[in-house]
């Protein structure tokens, strides 16, 4: 036994043995080594996958045969080399040989017999440079059937030879077009794989086997969204830093990589994502950057690089910060994580005069985000970076004035100019999005110097009153001036008094200017009734001044609208203890509401909504309005609305749900609205999770098991499939509602089995249509899903969350619920319902948790029943 | 003999035995091909995937959505019982 397992590993580790061994037995010729040699391999055949010695014995026999051909060929006259002829050598006759002893076994009824021989022929393929052209035609093709191998393990392997040929034919083939079967026919099979085989094995094993080329990349970045978490990390942390500089992709594939990587559902997808961008996209624009600088190039290299800022300049002009920037744009999220994971540039980074005097959208995005990032994260250890790095109120105010000043003036000059200055515009954007991160900033700063906060207060109060504003930025301005102002009633009150001045600033300048052209106008057109003596150009230009008007008017209802109603977004305090509130509403939003123009009306109903937050008995009086606009509107007035009338519940509280059924069958009608409106069905399953998970809807409720029951047919309703809004949303609700308290997961007890008979029934609908198009999961899998949310081990115990892990304290729950689920079980196994569905219900009965700690006349009770029902062969 | 089964009992090292004349059983593993193509390969219907294997677009729906109001994102819920108002 000893001396066999020296000859396997002697075998395994030593390549050169063999050659020895050769040089040794001279009484052995060619023939019977090549004989011995194929022998010896064919054994390694069927071991198993799970023992390493196979994969050991099979990188040898590469290793091996590798060698003795580079060593024959060196024996070979160089003449013949350079003629690039392949000469025949002992080594060459060696792997015809075992190829065509190995390739029958290829489609062997063993699987390990395959998966040995598909890694062996892949194994040999990737360590040869060369083989002879017939022997390889049929090591292709023998792999090309094995990729659709039952057994995932065998695909792979072929894969990973065949990724290899996919490169190296796909390099070859502008020489010899004349191949039919050439490169891109593999390729293109291998791409099908790629994106179908079920095995994400398979899959990962070529997304880094592939070669990266123009026509495979958009096939492998695809790969970001894997449903695989481990493919889609190799992506991120294999593929993309292998990939070469990052600048060559599109910028949309790059926003989008970017975007998925890093709001990844896994952490270490994320996380990879995160490496990538502060790793290595970063250096792909310093290096460039440090290469125009000259000197300082060369000895950077190797060692770690300096911080350079112009290549976190050019980086986040690569992802386009002036769209990826904004809110909710990922920018955000990746310069929080490269501020986190490089202490070298936190460190290095100034922001002096110059900086400020010549901020670009990339530069001031950087201190914006390197703001946002020691205010929250490193629980304030950051913050002495901010007093360090970052300006006082008094100079952030000066910086504000000067770039609102550039960007009102650009806003301007764009208006005069022709709508197709492409430039000028942009600049404007530019411009803008500079406004909004000083804004971004000026939101975070300590106001408690008298001196600075006079001033910021008093350039955002001017600011406010310019018509030209944009909307993003008067939404911030709006938000900085409610900080700066105390937060205290009286604070609430100044701060409401003061945006209010600014709303009556702008109606009047708009009016103003609206007045002052139309007596342009009906000067210049009274001058034309004199000379051209004609009666209807003038009733044409009234006509006109009137259109002019009603437009003038309408967009200064909306700017006022929108200012107000950035106002009431920060307002918390009673409507009606503050007189401005009450005039700004009835001279305002109310005629706003009544108005024939749309989007006025629209943007009045919001405000009216944001009104009803603060004052419980206008809310109560506009219900039937805001269901009206539910039940007559448009599908986004009709989220509106509902988000109105679930913010006033949650606001108010739920009675009026409950003493109101129109206002219950509103949310009815809005879960069934998915295949006329999806957008509606999923914002009204948000808007009921909240009511139920934050207990607005409470437990006394009579409409709480409708929704509950609504919700969990939802949930696996076929009709719900494509509605990812709906689903997510649940995925989420539905364990964590039953989880969290005991009441609600008795609740979810209670509704489960009616549920379930419905879905039985949705599922015989399905079966009886013969719809096969649309999927849906088994009943017994539902089952499972409802025992599982109904488990009490699973349920939050107030005071018992520190021993949850514990598996003693598992079993010492009170299992009660569960045992109330047998009985609903028993119970409809008694009844008139359908054998089919009793023949899926009972199953469910073994995967009940019986707890000792239930409650004990409880567990002797339903005892009793199940022998009843035992001894009744009811199951 | 007390040795030996304790080493055995640690870690049964796997051999392959390439002295031995190959016995009937391993040869039969061996050579026995499949006893027709479709017997070893994934059914047709498994080498198209619907979803390309992919995820659907995440909606990030989390706990932090719960304790907002729609129209008022920056507000936490309930602040107002609890303040001032």
């Amino acid at each position: 036994v000893i001396n066999l397992r020296k000859i396997q590993e002697a075998c395994c580790y030593e390549p050169t043995s063999k050659k020895k061994n050769k040089t040794g037995a001279e009484d052995f010729d060619e023939e019977q080594f090549t004989y011995e040699f194929t022998r010896c391999v064919l054994r390694v055949m069927p071991v198993k996958k799970s023992e390493s010695v196979g994969e050991r014995a099979i990188r040898f026999i590469g290793l091996f045969l590798r060698h003795a051909n580079e060593k024959d060929n060196e024996l070979i006259p160089e003449a013949d080399q350079e003629a690039g002829i392949m000469v025949e050598t002992p080594s060459t006759r060696l792997t015809s040989h075992l190829m065509a002893a190995i390739l029958p076994l290829l489609t062997a009824k063993e699987k390990f017999v395959r998966y040995r021989s598909t890694q062996l022929i892949s194994h040999v393929i990737n360590s040869l440079e060369a083989i002879d052209d017939d022997l390889f035609q049929l090591l292709r093709h023998g792999l090309l059937k094995r990729i659709h191998d039952k057994e995932a393990m065998v695909r792979v392997q072929a894969v990973l030879g065949l990724g290899r040929l996919a490169g190296n034919e796909a390099d070859g083939e502008a020489e010899d077009s004349d191949d039919d079967d050439s490169g891109a026919g593999l390729l293109e099979k291998l791409l099908d794989v790629l994106q179908n085989d079920p095995s994400a094995d398979v899959r990962r094993s070529l997304l880094v086997n592939l070669p990266i080329l123009p026509n495979t990349l958009p096939f492998l970045l695809e790969r970001a969204r894997d449903q695989d978490p481990a493919t889609r990390r190799a992506l991120y942390s294999r593929l993309l830093p292998a990939l070469g500089d990052f600048r060559h992709l599109s910028l949309s594939m790059r926003e989008k990589l970017l975007r998925w990587g890093l709001r990844d559902r896994d952490e270490n997808v994320r996380k990879a994502a995160g490496k990538l961008f502060r790793e290595r996209w970063i250096e792909d624009c310093a290096g460039t950057a440090e290469a125009e600088d000259g000197q300082e190039g060369e000895a950077a290299a190797g060692e770690a690089k300096p911080p350079s800022f112009d290549g976190l300049l050019e980086l986040l002009e690569r992802i386009d910060v002036v769209n990826s920037g904004v809110e909710n744009g990922v920018a955000l999220e990746a310069m929080k994580g490269f501020w986190e994971g490089r202490p070298d540039y936190r460190d290095a980074v100034t922001f002096d005069d110059n900086f400020w005097d010549t901020l670009t959208a990339e530069a001031v995005f950087m201190a914006r985000s390197f703001n946002d990032f020691c205010l929250n994260e490193g629980n304030g250890k950051f913050e002495a970076l901010i007093e360090e790095k970052m300006p006082e109120v008094t100079k952030l105010a000066f910086y504000l004035l000067r770039y609102i000043t550039v960007l009102v003036e650009a806003l301007k000059r764009v208006a005069a100019q022709e709508p197709s200055e492409d430039e000028e515009e942009e600049e404007t954007v530019e411009q803008e999005f500079i406004v909004e991160q000083l804004l971004h900033i000026a939101r975070t700063l300590d106001y408690s110097d008298e001196v600075g906060r006079r001033k910021m207060f008093a350039l955002l109060r001017q600011s406010l009153s310019i018509p030209d504003l944009p909307e993003e930025v008067t939404k911030l301005t709006v938000e900085v001036l409610r900080g700066i102002c105390a937060s205290d009633a009286a604070g609430e009150r100044e701060f409401c008094s003061v945006v209010l001045e600014a709303v009556a600033d702008v109606h009047d300048t708009i009016m103003d200017e609206a007045a002052s052209v139309n007596e342009d106008e009906s000067f210049h057109s009274a001058k034309s009734v004199v000379s051209s003596d004609g009666s209807p150009s003038k009733s044409q230009k009234t006509e006109e001044e009137d259109q002019d008007k009603a437009i003038r008017e309408i967009m200064v209802n909306m700017k006022c609208l929108h200012i107000v109603q950035c106002m009431l977004e920060n307002v918390e305090g009673n409507l009606q203890q503050n007189a401005n509130l009450v005039a700004m509403l009835n001279n305002l939003v109310v005629p706003a509401v009544r108005s024939h123009e749309a989007p006025v009306r629209e943007r009045g109903l919001l405000c009216l909504g944001l009104c009803s937050l603060l004052d419980k008995s206008l809310a109560e009086e506009n219900l039937t309005l805001f269901m009206h606009f539910f039940s007559k509107g448009h599908s986004a007035l009709q989220i509106t609305a509902l988000q109105i009338l679930t913010d006033i519940l949650n606001q108010h509280g739920a009675q009026t749900l409950e003493t109101n059924p129109a206002l219950l069958k509103v949310y009815l009608k809005a879960l069934k609205s998915g295949s006329k409106t999806p957008e509606v069905q999923a914002a009204a399953t948000v808007a009921i999770a909240k009511l139920m998970l934050g207990r607005v809807i409470s437990d006394s409720s009579p409409v709480i098991e409708d929704l509950l029951r609504t919700l969990v047919v939802l949930y696996f309703d076929p009709s719900t499939a494509h509605n990812q809004g709906v689903r997510q949303t649940l995925s989420y609700f539905l364990p964590v509602y039953s989880f969290s308290r005991k009441e609600n997961q008795d609740r979810m007890r209670k509704v489960a089995l009616d549920a379930l008979h419905k879905l039985f029934e949705v599922q015989e609908t399905l079966d009886d249509e013969g719809d096969a198009a649309v999927e849906m999961v088994g009943i017994s899998t539902i089952g499972a899903h409802l025992i599982d949310w109904t488990d009490p081990r699973k349920c939050y115990v107030p005071g018992n969350q520190l021993t949850l892990g514990d598996e003693g304290s598992k079993k010492a729950v009170n299992g009660d619920v569960h045992l109330e689920f047998a009985r609903d079980l028993l119970e409809r196994l008694g009844s008139s319902i359908s054998r089919e569905e009793k023949k899926l219900l009972a199953p469910l009965l073994q995967k009940l948790h019986v707890s000792p700690a239930s409650t004990h006349s409880l567990l002797r009770e339903i005892y009793a029943e199940v022998s009843d029902a035992i001894n009744s062969k009811l199951v | 003999p007390a040795s030996a089964t304790k080493t055995r009992k640690e870690k049964e090292p796997f051999e392959i035995d390439f002295l031995s004349s190959l016995s009937s059983t391993l040869a039969e593993t061996i050579y026995t091909p499949a006893a027709s193509n479709t017997v070893i390969s994934l059914p047709k219907k498994d080498w198209k995937s619907k979803t390309r294997n992919l995820l659907p677009d995440d909606k990030h729906f989390n706990s932090k959505q719960l304790l907002r109001l729609f129209l008022k994102p920056r507000a936490r819920m309930g602040t107002r019982r609890s303040g001032f108002g």
